[in-house]
Order: C-alpha cells, then sequence, then structure tokens
C-alpha cells in the first residue's frame, strides 16, 4: 500500500479548482482560483473567494510535527507533499537561518495534550476512507476496488496527495488532526469529516499503514532539540520578515503586512518570476498557471462570486457536487460513491447544488454546513457532507443572496386542505408519495427514499412547488416521476384536480398535520400472523436455519416445520405460533425470517453427498405436504402429518436402503421401520 | 406522455379500493383478492389465471362474459415465494418462483392445485431483495426462457448463480445459461416468428429502456453479469469486455458478442421502465397493428407499441406511445380469446402515476386510432405507414428529426448525448396516401432517430394519436 502517491502531480503547486476547469485554457477565472488557493491574495489582498485559503495554524507544531519533515518541507515543499501549495520561502537563507525558523517555530504553543486510544483497526479505517468520501478528494489505495468499478479504474488526475503521514506526523497528532481539522487547518480546504467514536482512530491506522491494533506501539514524534533563545529570537524576526503570518496562523507573532500588488506587469521581478527572488515567496508554476495569474491581473477581475464558481472550484464541493451543470464526480471517484442502489444515483450521489441558496432555507443551509445534529437527511448515502463549523454562516448567507429568486411563484396555503394533504401523500388515492419516502421513523413501503415528514424545516415552499412540477428539472436521473406531468394533476377526485391546491394541501400536512399520511399497514395488529385452524398452511420464504428456498408448513394444532427445498430435508421445527407473513408478503426487502413460536429446534445437515435432489411436494387430502426428491438412484417421497400432538414423518423409496436422515434434538422419537418406508413420530414434553 | 387510449374502450375490472385494497388499515388476509398481477395466462375460453406478488394463483371466471361483479375468483394455489410469470404447458401452469421453476399440477380437478412440482432449478439465490426470477416464455421452437435480475444491495453477490443472465429450461430441469448482460429484465415475450423478446430496466449500464432480440451467445451491456462468467458452466466467454465510459457505437463496436437493443425507449420520452412484452396477434380484432410488440410501461401506467423490421438480419425498429392512463404501474399483458386486451398491474415496490396500488383492466378496440402503424428505414430515410391516408395539405413542414445515442457506462441511467438536427428533404406521400416517403439527410447507424410531427391529420380530418417516433437505426439497409 502506498498512500499519497496520487498519480498527475507535478512539481508544480496542485490547486484542485484550477486544474479540474481551468488548466486547459489560461482564463481569469483559473487565475482568480489561483490567486486565492496560492494564498496570493492574504499578502495583497482582494480575493473574489467567498471564503479565503489560509495556511496551516503553527500552533503546537513541536508535538504534531516531525522536525527534520518541516526542515525539508521548508526548503522544498514539494518534497513533504506532492502539489503543495506551500511556497518557497526560505532559499536566499543560510542553514543557520533555516534552523533559527525552527527553533523559533517549535516554542509556538504547548496547549495540544495529544494521546492515543487503547485500538484501532485499519481495515476499518480503509473502510471509512473509501465510502464516506474521503476518495472524492484524495486518492484510494490500490488494493482497495470498489463494487461495480470497471477492472482498469484510474485514480483522478485531481486527487490532492496525502503527506507521508509516518515521516511527517505521529498517530496521536494524525488522530487529533481528523478530529479537528480547522483547529490547524482554518481556511476550511481540509473540512471536518463528522467521525463518531473510535473513527478517526480507525482513519489514522488506515492513512499510517498501521495494522498493529494497539496505537501505543506506533511511532512516536522525536523530540525536537532544545532550543537556544537567541536562535529563537533570530528566527521570529525572520517570519515576520517574510510575512508568514499573512497566510499563517502563529500565537504571539506580529499581525502580518498588507503588500498592495505591484502595478508593473513585468512578471519578471515578483513572485512570478522564473527565478527565485531571495525575500519573495518562489511557486514551480506551469506555463499554464502563469498565465492565467497574468490574465487575472490584465483583465477585469471579478470582486465578488457572484454565482459560486470560484468559491465551490476552490473548496473542491464540486468534487461531490455538480452545479448549473459543471462539476460532480469524475469517472474515477464516481464508482466511490455507493449508496442504496434501488433508489438510483440519487441514493449514492450528493445532490446537486444547482439553486441550492433558493432551494433550502437559509437556517437550515448553516446547519448543513455547520454538522448541525439532524442536518443529515440522506442516511442511505454513505458519503458524509463534511462539515465548515467557522462558515457556516457565511456560506449560507451567501448562497442565499446570490440564488435568490425573488419572481418564484408562491405556494399559497389553504387552512382547510389538511386533509387533502393526509390523503394526497398516501395511497388511497392518493399520489402514492409514501411508496417510496419514508415519513419519521415509519419505513416507506417501497424503496427507502427520502424522509418527507421535515421537509417544511428544510425547502422554501416556492421551491418545493417548482421541484413537484418537474422533479427531473431539478435532479436528473431521479426516480421521482413527475406526479402532475405537464401541470395536470393525476389525481383528478382530490381537490377538484387544482394542481397548485394540492401541491400545498401536501405542503399543509408536512407541516402542521398530525398523524401519518394515508394508507401506512398497520403492523401492531397481528393480522398478518398465519394461524393454522383446519388444514396445515404452507408458505415460502427466505427463513434462518432453512436458507433461501424454504418452505413453511404450519399444522393446526401448534407444530410447525420449515422444510429446506435446496438441501431436500426438514431443517427446523418449533412448537406454538407459525409465521408472520408480512414481510414475506408485502416488504420489498423480504429478510429472512424467523419462527414465531417456541421450542425452536434445528435438524443438522445428514453430511451424506447423495446428489439429493429437491422434485417438489404433494398435498394429500388433508392438505397435508408429500415432499419429493431423488438420491442417488432413489426416488424418495417424505411425508408430514400431525396427530395428538405429535409430528409424523414418513419416508418411502423406490430402491436400495433408507435415505440418510436427522432429528431435531429434544424431541421424543418413535420408530417404525416398512418395507421400504420409514416413519419416525417426534413428541413433546 | 400518454394519458389516453385513443380508439380503445378501457374497463376496469377490479381496482385496489380502500375496503380490500392490501395496504389499507382494514385489509386482512383472506378479506377479497390483492390482485397485485404479476403474471397472467389465458387458460380458458372464459378463464383467465392471475398470478399475484403476495404468491399466488388464482382463476378468474366470467371476464368476458359477465359483468366485474359477477366475477368468480378461485385460488388456485398459493404460499408460492413472488411468483413473477405464468405459463400453461399441457395442463399445468408454470410458475417463477424466487429459487425455481414449479409446474401447479391439478391432479383431481377440484381447481385448486395438489402438486407443486420442481420444474427448474439452478440458479443462486442470496436472499437479496432485487434477484427477481421472470418467465418462463416459450418461443417458436418451444424453448422456455427464463431470465435472472441482477442483486443489488444488502447480501447480494451476482457472481452467485447467473445473475444477468437469461437461459432456457434444460432437458434435466437445469437452468441453462444463454446469453448475459441484463440487469432487471422484467419481461419477455416472442414476436409472430416466434423468436423471443425481453426488456430490461434503465439502471447501472443501462441508459435507458431496451428492448432486446433475446438469443444465446450475446452479451446485452450490463458488466455486472460477467462475474458468472467465471462458472466453469459458462455457455462461451467474452472475446473482448467492451471498455466504458465512451459513446454506445463505439462500445458495441469492441466485441463481438455485445448487441444493441431492437429498440430503445427513450428516458421520459416514452416512459421509465419497461414490463411485459405481448405481440398482437389477433387478426385484426385489437387493430391494425397485428406483429407488433405491446409493451408495459411501470412508472407512466401505461401501454407503448413496438414496430419491428429485420434490417442485415437483425431486428430493429420504432417505438411510439400508445395506450395510457391505466390506474397502476402496468405489469403484465396478454389477449383474451375475444381478442380483448387484459392489463394487470401493481405499484408494489416503487411509484407510478396510476393513484390506485393495483388493478385489471380489459382494453377493447372501437375504431382504430390515426397513427403511425410501421416507420421503416430505408437507405435515404424512412417510409411511414399510417393507419389511414394522410391529408397531403398538412405534409408541409410536418416532420422534424434528431438523433442521439447514450454513453456506455456503469451509471444509473443515462442522458441523450451526440444530439443532432437532421434535415428532413422531403416528405413524399404514396399513392393511396397512407404512407409517406421521408428523405432525411445524415442517418447515422447505431444512433436513436427521433422523428416529431406536427399538425399532420388524416384526409378525414383526425389528428395524429401520437405525434412523435423514435427508430433505433441499428443499420441503414442497402
Amino acid at each position: 500500500m502506498a498512500l499519497g502517491l496520487a498519480s498527475g502531480l507535478q512539481a508544480a503547486p496542485h490547486v484542485v479548482g484550477y486544474e479540474r476547469f481551468h488548466a486547459g485554457k489560461p482564463s481569469v477565472e483559473g487565475g482568480a482560483i489561483l490567486f486565492s488557493e496560492l494564498g496570493c491574495a492574504n499578502c495583497h489582498g482582494g480575493s473574489a473567494v467567498e471564503v479565503p485559503r489560509k495556511g496551516a495554524n503553527l500552533v503546537d507544531l513541536a508535538k504534531r510535527i516531525d522536525r527534520d519533515w518541516l526542515a525539508d518541507f521548508l526548503r522544498d515543499p514539494e518534497s513533504g507533499r506532492k502539489g503543495s501549495n506551500m511556497p518557497r520561502m526560505v532559499h536566499g537563507l543560510a542553514d543557520p537561518d533555516i534552523d533559527a525558523i525552527l527553533a523559533y517555530l517549535g516554542t509556538l504553543g504547548k496547549n495540544a495534550n495529544l494521546k492515543v486510544p487503547k485500538h484501532a483497526n485499519a481495515e476499518r479505517g480503509s473502510a471509512l476512507y473509501h465510502e464516506k468520501g474521503c476518495v472524492a478528494c484524495h486518492a484510494p489505495t490500490p488494493d482497495f476496488h470498489p463494487p461495480h468499478a470497471p477492472a482498469d479504474l484510474k485514480v483522478s488526475p485531481y486527487a490532492i496527495a496525502h503527506p507521508d503521514f509516518g515521516k511527517k506526523t505521529s498517530f496521536a497528532a494524525l488522530m487529533a488532526f481528523l478530529d479537528s481539522p480547522s483547529t490547524w487547518r482554518p481556511d476550511g480546504r481540509m473540512p471536518h469529516v463528522a467521525l463518531e467514536g473510535q473513527e478517526s482512530a480507525d482513519l489514522a491506522a488506515h492513512l499510517l499503514d498501521f495494522q498493529d491494533s494497539d496505537p501505543g506501539n506506533a511511532n512516536k514524534l522525536k523530540p525536537w532539540p532544545k532550543a537556544n533563545p537567541e536562535a529563537v529570537a533570530k528566527g521570529k524576526e525572520l517570519v515576520t520578515k517574510l510575512n508568514c503570518a499573512a497566510c499563517h496562523t502563529i500565537p504571539g507573532g506580529k499581525a502580518a503586512e498588507i503588500r498592495p500588488l505591484a502595478t508593473t506587469a513585468d512578471a519578471s521581478r515578483g513572485c512570478l518570476s522564473l527565478a527565485p527572488v531571495a525575500g519573495l515567496p518562489h511557486y514551480e508554476l506551469t506555463e499554464g498557471q502563469r498565465q492565467s495569474l497574468q490574465a487575472f491581473f490584465a483583465g477585469t477581475r471579478p470582486e465578488t462570486d457572484s454565482d459560486g464558481r470560484l468559491t465551490l472550484a476552490a473548496m473542491n464541493c464540486y468534487a461531490c457536487h455538480d452545479r448549473d451543470g459543471i462539476g460532480g464526480p469524475t469517472p474515477e471517484t464516481n464508482p466511490f460513491f455507493v449508496g442504496d442502489e434501488a433508489l438510483g444515483d440519487s441514493g449514492r450521489l450528493a445532490p446537486p447544488l444547482t439553486g441550492i441558496g433558493h432551494k433550502l432555507q437559509q437556517p437550515w443551509l448553516e446547519g448543513v454546513f455547520a454538522g448541525a445534529e439532524g442536518s443529515r437527511v440522506r442516511p442511505y448515502v454513505k458519503t458524509r457532507m463534511p462539515n465548515y463549523p467557522a462558515h457556516a454562516k457565511v456560506l449560507a448567507a451567501w448562497l442565499a443572496e446570490i440564488d435568490a429568486e425573488t419572481d418564484a411563484k408562491p405556494l399559497v396555503e389553504h387552512p382547510e386542505d389538511l386533509e387533502a394533504g393526509r390523503k394526497l401523500l398516501g395511497i388511497v388515492g392518493g399520489t402514492n408519495c409514501i411508496t417510496c419516502h419514508t415519513w419519521g421513523e415509519q419505513r416507506s413501503l417501497g424503496i427507502q427514499a427520502l424522509d418527507l415528514s421535515s421537509l417544511d424545516q428544510r425547502l422554501r415552499p416556492e421551491w418545493f412547488r417548482s421541484y413537484l412540477l418537474n422533479p427531473a428539472a431539478y435532479r436528473p436521473g431521479t426516480l421521482m416521476p413527475p406526479l402532475w406531468p405537464g401541470g395536470q394533476a393525476t389525481v383528478r377526485d382530490v381537490l377538484g384536480g387544482d394542481t397548485d391546491r394540492q401541491i400545498a394541501a401536501i405542503w399543509s400536512f408536512i407541516g402542521k398535520g398530525e398523524g401519518l399520511p394515508e394508507g401506512f399497514p398497520d403492523r401492531s395488529s397481528g393480522l398478518y400472523e398465519l394461524v393454522p385452524s383446519d388444514r396445515p398452511i404452507l408458505q415460502r420464504t427466505f427463513f434462518e436455519g432453512t436458507g433461501t428456498k424454504a418452505i413453511l408448513v404450519g399444522f393446526p394444532g401448534g407444530i410447525n416445520l420449515a422444510y429446506d427445498g435446496s438441501g431436500a430435508r426438514p431443517a427446523v421445527v418449533w412448537r406454538g405460533a407459525f409465521f408472520d407473513a408480512y414481510q414475506t408478503w408485502y416488504s420489498r426487502h423480504a429478510p429472512f425470517e424467523k419462527p414465531l413460536g417456541e421450542q425452536v429446534a434445528a435438524l443438522p445437515e445428514t453430511g451424506v453427498e447423495t446428489g439429493r435432489r429437491f422434485r417438489g411436494y404433494r398435498l394429500d387430502a388433508a392438505g397435508n405436504p408429500v415432499f419429493l426428491y431423488t438420491d442417488g438412484e432413489r426416488d424418495v417421497s417424505e411425508a408430514f402429518a400431525v396427530a395428538e400432538g405429535t409430528l409424523t414423518r414418513t419416508l418411502s423409496w423406490t430402491e436400495g436402503s433408507a435415505p440418510s436422515v436427522t432429528h431435531p434434538a429434544d424431541v421424543g422419537i418413535a420408530t417404525k421401520a416398512g418395507e421400504k418406508t420409514l416413519t419416525f413420530i417426534y413428541s413433546w414434553k | 406522455m400518454a394519458f389516453g387510449a385513443e380508439g380503445y374502450e378501457v374497463t376496469e375490472i377490479l381496482t385496489a379500493s380502500s375496503p380490500s385494497d392490501s395496504r389499507s388499515k382494514e385489509w386482512k388476509p383472506g378479506d377479497g383478492v390483492t390482485l397485485e398481477v404479476s403474471g397472467m395466462e389465458w387458460i380458458g375460453p372464459d378463464r383467465l389465471a392471475v398470478a399475484i406478488r403476495k404468491g399466488e394463483v388464482w382463476f378468474l371466471d366470467g371476464l368476458l362474459s359477465k359483468k366485474p361483479e359477477e366475477i368468480r375468483y378461485t385460488r388456485f394455489a398459493n404460499g408460492l415465494h413472488e411468483p413473477l410469470g405464468l405459463l400453461l404447458d399441457g395442463k399445468d401452469l408454470l410458475v417463477a418462483q424466487r429459487a425455481e421453476i414449479t409446474r401447479l399440477r391439478d391432479a383431481n380437478g377440484d381447481d385448486i392445485a395438489d402438486e407443486y412440482l420442481t420444474e427448474a432449478d439452478g440458479w443462486g439465490v442470496t436472499g437479496n431483495y432485487h434477484e427477481y426470477v421472470y418467465g418462463p416464455e416459450r418461443d417458436g421452437k418451444g424453448n422456455r426462457w427464463v431470465t435472472l435480475n441482477l442483486g443489488m444491495g444488502d447480501l447480494s453477490d451476482n457472481g452467485k448463480g447467473w445473475k444477468g443472465w437469461g437461459g432456457i429450461i434444460g432437458k434435466d430441469g437445469r437452468f441453462e445459461p444463454k446469453s448475459l448482460g441484463m440487469r432487471s429484465p422484467s419481461g419477455l415475450g416472442a414476436n409472430l416468428e416466434g423468436d423471443m423478446f425481453f426488456s430490461d430496466q434503465q439502471g447501472t449500464w443501462i441508459p435507458a429502456t431496451p428492448v432486446y432480440h433475446l438469443r444465446p451467445g450475446v452479451f446485452y451491456g450490463n458488466q455486472e453479469s460477467l462475474a458468472s462468467l467465471k462458472s466453469p458452466e459458462a455457455p462461451f466467454q467474452m472475446t473482448v469486455v467492451p471498455k466504458p465510459n465512451q459513446p454506445y457505437p463505439k462500445a458495441l463496436e469492441e466485441s463481438p458478442e455485445f448487441v444493441p437493443p431492437a429498440v430503445w425507449l427513450p428516458y421520459n420520452k416514452m416512459g421509465r421502465s419497461a414490463t411485459d412484452i405481448q405481440v398482437i396477434d389477433q387478426g385484426g380484432k385489437f387493430g391494425p397493428f397485428d406483429g407488433q410488440l405491446l409493451v408495459g410501461e411501470f412508472t407512466n401506467a401505461a401501454v407503448n407499441r413496438v414496430f419491428l423490421e429485420k434490417v442485415g438480419g437483425e431486428y430493429q425498429g420504432a417505438c411510439f406511445p400508445f395506450l395510457g392512463g391505466f390506474p397502476a404501474a402496468v405489469v403484465r399483458l396478454c389477449f383474451a380469446p375475444d381478442g380483448s386486451l387484459f392489463v394487470g398491474m401493481t405499484n408494489r415496490g416503487w411509484s407510478s402515476l396510476g393513484n390506485r396500488s393495483y388493478g385489471l383492466s380489459r382494453v377493447r378496440l372501437e375504431k382504430a386510432p390515426f397513427a403511425i402503424k410501421e416507420m421503416r428505414a430505408k437507405p435515404d430515410g424512412f417510409e411511414l405507414v399510417f393507419t389511414e391516408a394522410v391529408d397531403p395539405a398538412s405534409l408541409k413542414n410536418a416532420f422534424a428529426m434528431s438523433s442521439f445515442t447514450f454513453q456506455y457506462s456503469s451509471a444509473y441511467g443515462g442522458e441523450e448525448m451526440e444530439t443532432a438536427e437532421l434535415k428532413v428533404v422531403s416528405a413524399t406521400p404514396s399513392a393511396d396516401g397512407v404512407s409517406v416517403r421521408l428523405v432525411v439527410e445524415g442517418l447515422k447507424p447505431l444512433y436513436v432517430h427521433e422523428l416529431r410531427t406536427t399538425g399532420l391529420k388524416s384526409v378525414s380530418g383526425r389528428e395524429l394519436d401520437h405525434p412523435n417516433g423514435w427508430y433505433t437505426l441499428n443499420r441503414i439497409p442497402e
């Protein structure tokens, strides 16, 4: 396993939003993204990206980062992480000066209390890494192949490389970072990934390729050498001079100096010069990047991000989301988005962000960014929406502003239409919403699509109205059918077939109605229990201990049998109540069922290989089953009947010796043998 | 989108209503018949056998001669595991269950099955909900075809036993796999020549609804079914597995086993999920469409119509919307002895434009609609044959055409792509006015050709029933 080896990376800084959308052609927009993401705007001001790019918080470096790794990184950021956006800063400085900078950096903060947990599991971490969304931005490990992916799946050229974590940091520090990335990366470029419980330890184990289960055995950070005060003072002076605080949070450091952009068009003298200039940042830019920045300097610079394209590219929202036809997973990352396939792509992909500020109520949107409790409404999508707690307010307000649709037709509610809303949501002459959509805790009747009961807290009503009129316009490929095709109601006898009133009624019931939409079956009624009265009841199903070809027989008198139609043998017997057929008859995802009664006893498999083959069953005049199979050369029939609290099992065969049989445990057995026939009578105490 | 049945009378025989609806609070097992139709076979002059999702087979007597409330319902078989197909075989009925095809036999003639015999098995069953089993349907040679869904989600293992394959019931009752690449092949039906066809569903690897000619030795595109090629019993191996993420026509060129659908039914325009296939074989009693295929449509609660012709030895043709406005998702179709069409419905598991959870309807011809009956490919365009003569005055500027294809990829469904407007150079009516010859520039093999008409009228002044059609031009005739 080789982490951090993303393909397509060069010595140049890897700015995803630029590489993916603008590398092909120099443009003002590409330049604007680079201007933010390379940190230019931090010294020079004037970024249009809504959340500015910053550098790392340099607190507690000595507790978190290996000193040798950092020394190499300062000299050549590319050596520490491929495609790093950190410019070279220390060219022109002598080694003692660089040591002085390190000495100073080593003194910053002593707050971190880093601990390792008792246990970690790299395999679980790998599953998290590949399923929960990390690979939307980062490269997968080569040994992981997602289901449904083509055999020759490649790594995305936009994958953001990892450093060699084993060289850079320790288990404890990496885990702490994963628990709260914004503590050390305040700009949200590495967002919070909503890890729970043990997950950050598992993920750290995966990223470090740490296969031991006790993180106490993981490599620890080498202590940094004791710093001499003169070096520290010298280092501080150099850090101030290099204006590091423009990008980085430096506890106790001096405020950064803003340096207006030179007006000269001569790119050979500043940060863009091909040769490093002492005291200025040096980037190993590609020719395209350089041209884009120059186009940006020369062109009409965007002052704000009025359509979202700059910010979504800069923050790599496009890795998961499409907005206005831009972005979304690439062919290489798409197969890693997994979820409930029964819902189509909506069941595994992140929702599009087209008009998102118009779709969602601003407080809800803010909650989504902040990772508020209950803000994940698509439990079936395995990828977790990352969080941006520090920027939630700003982002939500900004999207609400740029997406506002002031001329959207309003949804007008009629208080008297609540009951019509209940009917329309339901399946008894309604629009069948609950066939596919869950309602609070209530499972739907078919596919388990998005919960409808809280839509009123999330959506703007006017968006809800437009969406229902043409779902596919908002979510291409959605399984949601247009229930008012061409604006015409398909249910004509509710509210006179008035489309607007019907939609408003549904909205009203979601917000203000009490109880459930019409038509959820009442499971508590016990109506689906099969109770044999005068004849046996037979029912096939998936059954525990029996398999996928189980034939259940419930006899009058409370003796029940599960016959395994694959192995041609009785597999389970039990007493009392027979079977609840609800799931088998009505559930779309019928589970492996269990006996309803008690004294459940399994019959072991015979273990004799005779090529036994099930041939079906006959019912005798009383409705008792006679199971049929071939067993080697023999044709065998196996009849079951119940009388006076006993189960009689009669085997008859055409030639040779008796077929092998097993019996249930804890059951009395009486045996009667005849000519090519054998009867067992099972009795219970 | 069809919202009616121009020229046809539709009668609802039985439709879910609150008191007997299987999903209403009041319903309990034994109350009425939950007619969630999953299989239909006409087995007597006035007797229809109906399989329902719950796991039963019912006989309905008197459908043709009695009022709906006088129809007699008899439960013939029960306790089955999600039956999705029914076929008369001698005096017995064959029914597809999850784990086997079962022969239902009534040995004592009391209209209740007393033998449930294993007719065929031999495919893997994991317990995953999506492993539906369809068929059997008989082709002209007597082969009984069965198609197997891919599993999806929890428990699914498409390496286990011929998932996404079609095959026939072999001599010893073993499933004999014949061809692969299916996803959810829920409809089977033979044409008048006895060739078998199946419909598949838009989803992973399937960009839109296809109707395919079902035969041995071919691959229909869904690569999840390749898993079973590892079995020593695989009937053939793929010479080349086509690469994904390229336009369909390109992918088709890569692999000799990979075949295109005879007809694509474009998503949304023609519906969303095809179900049963039923050839029109009623000697004109169901209109002038004999030999064409009816294709059930789940989401739109409709029935579409497919015209096929052979070009270069392979089937291809056009699809048209036909009947619509049914009370629930259309799942099964069959003709009664009197030439009326029975439409079996259930919304189970998904949703449809029909707002009842199940139903059975009867469709009878009143007067054939004015419709594009046939659309035939020509070296330089198409020939349209109408059900009656076209008013020549309405031909001017009446035709527009575009072509498109789809991306071949593992994605769930796909958008139309490479759409191009084509120039309709001329539209010339035949002497009798019943057909119109279109000359079109820029025909592209393997692309879907969308025909849009405006303002066409028959000589008697009728408007065209459905103005558009889609021809899948796999080959341009020479």
